[in-house]
């Protein structure tokens, strides 16, 4: 992004708002942001913002990862978390049920072995593995979020091809904080959505229309009101057909068995293209699209791209996964609209929207910390992240943790390759409830049950065998360990968006201290740091920490971000 | 009274009486069952997800060749179907509903859908699920306005004593938007009937006026309220009963079986919502050579053998007169199927309605199947689903054809489906819909053409369609005196291709012909 950019905003986004038409009446005043837009933040910098910045950011936000972003400055951690860094290894093959490769190596360019059933299943196992690893093992990183939050847009939920499911996702991450122009042309003929959307049906003899619907609706522009007969005002139902027609041709080859030397991918097929040239509805000026062969795929894309709502329609995206899901007529005004014109002006580059959304006023406005109800994903892996649970044991052992991990995820709604439909998972687009969807009567009391299972059960994973792990260790990093309410602050931070009111910290010291007096944490902690091997000292210690970490685990307050 | 006016009376009393209080309400209620208001109606919806394709589902006999001639690899041999009328016959994996609907205890409407129809899974979706117009966004669900006129205090004033039952349950893991109200969603969702826990919660803290406060407030509400209802729940899964074996390894078949122990066990829930997927079938619905089974097949075979034995267990738990059931799906499919061994996104389909009084039988007419029809073109509208849940709330629930008229549309007609079951109807004079008559010529036409149609002192609306289901223009829309009409409909500046001039008159009643210009 140029410095020249930056300030155009700037100036856009500190001129007097437009007077906005009244409201309609609404039986819920919603709030305002307080005129923060995209000037960048440069109030306090403390764990409160630093911890808000990480958990939006990456999965949790372990509690020495909060402190060293407060000691770096908030440049620095934006920086650092849209830093790029070597894609990671491929996930590697642990059991000999996988036939088609070698305990060690990788699977994902080996056939499979002669029992397709039992190899499928243990790399798609794998694979599930493998993305929880790297969510679960990430640095001061967005990387991982983001490939989330491109499989979320890219939505795909078939999930019995490994090695295109992992191509898929592999080609999300090379792109996931890069070029959106390329990432969508990749993703137009990528094996598992050409399977996934038909494109691999579409020919010139049969037009298939699922991907060229699916490309605007929900990839690039998006769908505006309905103006007229099949007129979307961004697009028509012609566009659709005549967008089809211009993608035929491609198919995906080398699926499952149909592979015996591993090799897959995508091919054009000239006799299955249509060559003709096609004509765009006045949406897109009436144009001429003659086919470019091989190439019109791409052609299409950078003409979609042309049209400047695309970037507000990726901005309001990139918004609700990272912000809050109201867009208020001020907020499209002072941020969207701005991101969209960052967007733009640094061709379709998604870091420097990030750049600037990240360091900007409204992302630190203490508005926007705390609303957002956690995803089953970001629930999940961020409880066993900042309860730091350590991950130990041989491959096969490691695998069965993160399977363990992800399942549950899973059981609250949300796992890779399992969105409810093409338009992703609902918390991200569906009125009027967005992130309220993840929560019900069922999912509600399951996130429970998990943090029930981690402290108040001893968890046993099957595969893995009981997770164990110290929350005095976590303590132990705390300024004052041994002084009994910055010991519980701690926790707060930690854990929870916003402080906490006076009655629940009370609370919360009844559960550590039950009709004990304050001091008694103090007593206790000296005793345990005199007799550090005293293993039933520590044991004393660490049982009343669980209880109350359980209890602020189940506190609403823990479901928000 | 309202539950915190209640609790807070309560307080004022000596906690044993409290105690009794609750429990005498809650042990009373299946006591009280057995005496029918509409208050102790549910409605079973059954969601059928991805767009269910009707030509597959309700087979026109009178189009068979037509259909046959486009949809050459998918089409059913004609002596595999289930015949049920002489010009009509259901999917051979539909045994089960036939079985009910020779009992009289289906109706079937033909061509549900709406004007201006929209092709994408999720905007068609809310759009059914909202009852909006085509080109309406709302933000409450048909089910979630006519819950908010009943019950005003909601979510604040509930559970209460008077209802104490979740007002709508989805089998599930997500609330459904039919029951999106303004100031709260009035289903919860239960995965699992006999595991349902309490939460705990705390209050304070946070500004109601920012995002934080709101969404704090929220997540305590819910736990508040999934708290009280889970008790209820909890006792009615412990109390009831079914008395049939359902089908294994049927996941809606399973779900329909908590419904009824619910039931069973006296839960006051008005809604229950059974959703089933996998209707997108734009590849391999039906196998090569074998087009009676395949993934289709094993949709409609989950969803008959389920309905079934459900309402043969309501029989038995004497149950059948309280329940309705309806299916919906977003949209039909297209006539010709693709090259895929499947069918793509279309227009209207027939929509299911089951029970003991429904008006058994097929109303409205085969779609026309034109063996030249357009790559491009559904299946067209004859009844307005928004008509459909209109009728639903006044003859299930009691709703008043003006407040229906506020809730879903304002030129609702009304459809006679269910008018057997409206307590202010005498049983046994269940009406016939008869279907007018309609002719349209020339056909095919170059610039116009006529229609004649006949019609008593009413009021006639006449539109027309494109073969996408979006309507075009209204030709007229008056009242008529009785007697033969004719009325010239011009076409000037239209394309050339097929079009649908449809008629309503009063009643419900109407017709569509499919028109070609040349």
């Amino acid at each position: 992004m140029t410095t020249m950019n930056r300030r155009r905003f700037f100036r856009n986004s500190l001129a007097p708002a437009a007077p906005r038409p009244e409201k309609e009446s609404s039986s819920i005043a919603l709030p305002t942001f307080s005129g923060s837009g995209l000037a960048p933040y440069a109030g306090s910098w403390t764990r409160q913002e630093a911890g808000h910045l990480l958990r939006r950011t990456t999965f949790g936000a372990p509690y020495a990862m909060v402190g060293e972003a407060v000691d770096m400055g908030m440049d620095a951690t934006v920086d650092q978390l849209l830093a790029d860094q070597p894609l990671p290894d491929p996930p590697l093959t642990t059991s000999t049920r996988d036939g088609g490769s070698a305990v060690g190596e990788t699977w994902v360019d080996k056939p499979y072995g002669d029992d397709l059933t039992a190899s499928q299943f243990s790399r798609l196992i794998n694979l599930s593995a493998w993305l929880t690893e790297l969510m679960y093992q990430e640095g001061m990183s967005v990387r991982e979020s983001m490939t989330l939050f491109w499989h979320n847009h890219f939505a795909i939920n078939v999930f019995v091809e490994p090695k295109y499911a992992y191509r898929n996702v592999a080609t999300l991450r090379a792109h996931a904080l890069g070029d959106f122009r390329q990432l969508v042309k990749d993703i137009t003929i990528d094996p598992l959505m050409l399977a996934f959307l038909n494109g691999n049906e579409n020919t010139v003899e049969a037009p298939n229309e699922n991907y060229a619907r699916e490309l605007m609706e929900l990839f690039t522009i998006g769908k505006g009101p309905q103006v007229g007969p099949g007129d979307y005002t961004n697009y028509t139902e012609d566009d659709v057909v005549a967008m089809a027609r211009l993608l035929t041709g491609w198919r995906n080859f080398g699926a499952l068995q149909r592979s015996t030397d591993g090799s897959f991918g995508s091919v054009f097929r000239p006799f299955r293209h249509d060559n003709s040239t096609v004509t765009l509805s006045h949406r897109f000026g009436n144009r001429q699209v003659a086919s470019s062969g091989e190439d019109t795929y791409a052609d299409l894309v950078d003409i979609i791209l042309e049209q400047e709502e695309v970037a507000r329609f990726i901005v309001r995206k990139i918004y609700r996964w990272f912000v809050y899901y109201e867009i208020s007529e001020q907020t499209e005004a002072e941020v969207i609209e701005p991101l969209a014109a960052v967007f733009r002006d640094n061709d379709y580059d998604v870091k420097s929207v990030l750049s600037v959304l990240f360091r900007s006023e409204h992302f630190f406005d203490v508005l926007s910390q705390g609303p957002m109800i956690k995803h089953p994903v970001d629930f999940t892996v961020g409880l066993f992240r900042q309860l730091e649970i350590p991950v130990v044991g041989n491959p096969r052992q490691r695998e069965q943790l993160y399977v363990g991990i992800i399942n549950y995820a899973d059981s609250i709604g949300m796992r890779y390759f399992d969105p409810p439909s093409v338009a992703g998972w609902k918390a991200f687009y569906q009125e009027p409830l967005y992130y309220r969807t993840w929560i019900n009567s069922t999912t509600l009391p399951r996130r429970q049950e998990l943090s029930q299972a981690l402290l108040a059960t001893n968890l046993n994973i099957r595969g893995y065998g009981p997770v164990s792990f110290r929350l005095l260790d976590i303590v132990e990093q705390f300024p004052e360990p041994g002084s009994l309410w910055p010991m519980i602050e701690g926790w707060t931070q930690l854990l929870l968006p916003r402080p906490i009111t006076e009655g629940q910290r009370e609370f919360l010291k009844d559960v550590l201290l039950p009709g004990l007096p304050d001091t008694q944490w103090a007593v206790e902690w000296a005793d345990y740091q005199s007799n550090p091997d005293d293993e039933a000292i520590a044991q004393a210690l660490e049982n009343k920490l669980r209880a109350m970490v359980l209890s602020m685990l189940e506190m609403p307050e823990y479901q928000l971000s | 009274m309202k539950r915190r006016s209640f609790l807070r009376k309560a307080s004022l009393l000596p906690l044993p009486l409290i105690l009794n209080q609750f429990k005498l309400s809650a042990l009373s209620q299946p006591f009280l069952a057995g005496e029918m208001n509409d208050d102790d109606r549910v409605l079973v919806l059954l969601q059928l997800n991805g767009g269910n394709d009707g030509l597959n589902t309700l087979i026109p006999l009178d189009q068979y060749d037509n259909l046959a001639a486009v949809r050459s690899n998918i089409i059913i041999p004609q002596g595999d179907l289930l015949q049920v009328e002489d010009t009509a016959a259901f999917h051979p994996a539909m045994s089960g509903i036939r079985s009910l609907y020779d009992e009289g205890k289906v109706a079937v409407l033909q061509g549900v859908g709406y004007p201006q129809q929209n092709r994408s899974h999720f905007r068609s979706t809310d759009i059914w699920n909202t009852a909006s117009d085509a080109d309406t966004v709302l933000t409450t669900g048909w089910l979630g306005r006519h819950l908010d006129a009943r019950y005003p205090g909601f979510p604040g004033d509930y559970p209460s004593v008077e209802e104490p039952s979740p007002f709508a349950i989805v089998m599930g893991n997500s609330v459904s938007e039919t029951c999106q109200g303004t100031s709260g969603n009035f289903s919860i969702a239960i995965a699992d009937i006999d595991n349902v826990g309490q939460l705990p919660s705390f209050d304070g803290g946070a500004d109601l006026n920012t995002p934080y406060g709101r969404e704090l407030d929220w997540l305590r509400i819910t736990i508040a309220q999934s708290n009280e209802y889970a008790t209820g729940i909890s006792e009615a899964a412990e109390m009831g009963n079914t008395m049939v074996p359902y089908p294994e390894n049927n996941e809606v078949a399973a779900k329909l079986q908590s419904v009824a122990r619910l039931i069973s066990g006296g839960l006051r829930t008005k809604v229950y919502i059974v959703e089933l997927g996998g209707f997108d079938t734009h590849a391999d619905q039906s196998v090569a050579g074998e087009t009676g089974t395949g993934v289709h097949a094993n949709l409609l075979r989950t969803l008959s053998e389920a309905v079934a034995a459900f309402q043969a267990d309501l029989q038995a738990l004497g149950l059948e007169e309280r329940v309705l059931g309806m299916t919906f799906s977003e949209f039909g499919r297209r006539i010709r199927s693709n090259a895929s061994q499947g069918t793509d996104h279309g227009d209207a389909a027939p929509l299911f309605l089951f029970g003991s009084c429904v008006s058994g039988g097929i109303t409205g007419e085969s779609p026309e199947i034109d063996p030249a029809v357009g790559v491009q073109e559904g299946v067209a509208m004859q009844y307005d689903f928004r008509n459909v849940y209109g009728s639903v709330l006044m003859d299930w629930f009691g709703v008043s054809e003006e407040a229906v008229g506020e809730l879903l549309l304002d030129d609702f007609s009304y459809v006679p489906v269910l008018a057997a079951c409206n307590a202010t109807t005498s049983i046994g004079a269940r009406p016939q819909v008869q279907s007018p008559d309609l002719t349209a010529a020339p056909n095919p036409f170059r610039e116009s053409f006529t229609v004649s149609f006949v019609t008593g002192n009413e009021r006639a609306r006449l539109a027309l369609f494109n073969a996408m289901g979006q309507q075009l223009r209204v030709v007229s829309d008056r009242s008529f005196s009785a007697g033969a009409h004719q009325l010239n409909v011009e076409t000037h500046g239209l394309p050339a291709g097929a079009y649908y001039i449809h008629l309503t008159l009063s009643g419900g009643r109407r017709i569509t012909r499919r028109v070609v210009k040349q």
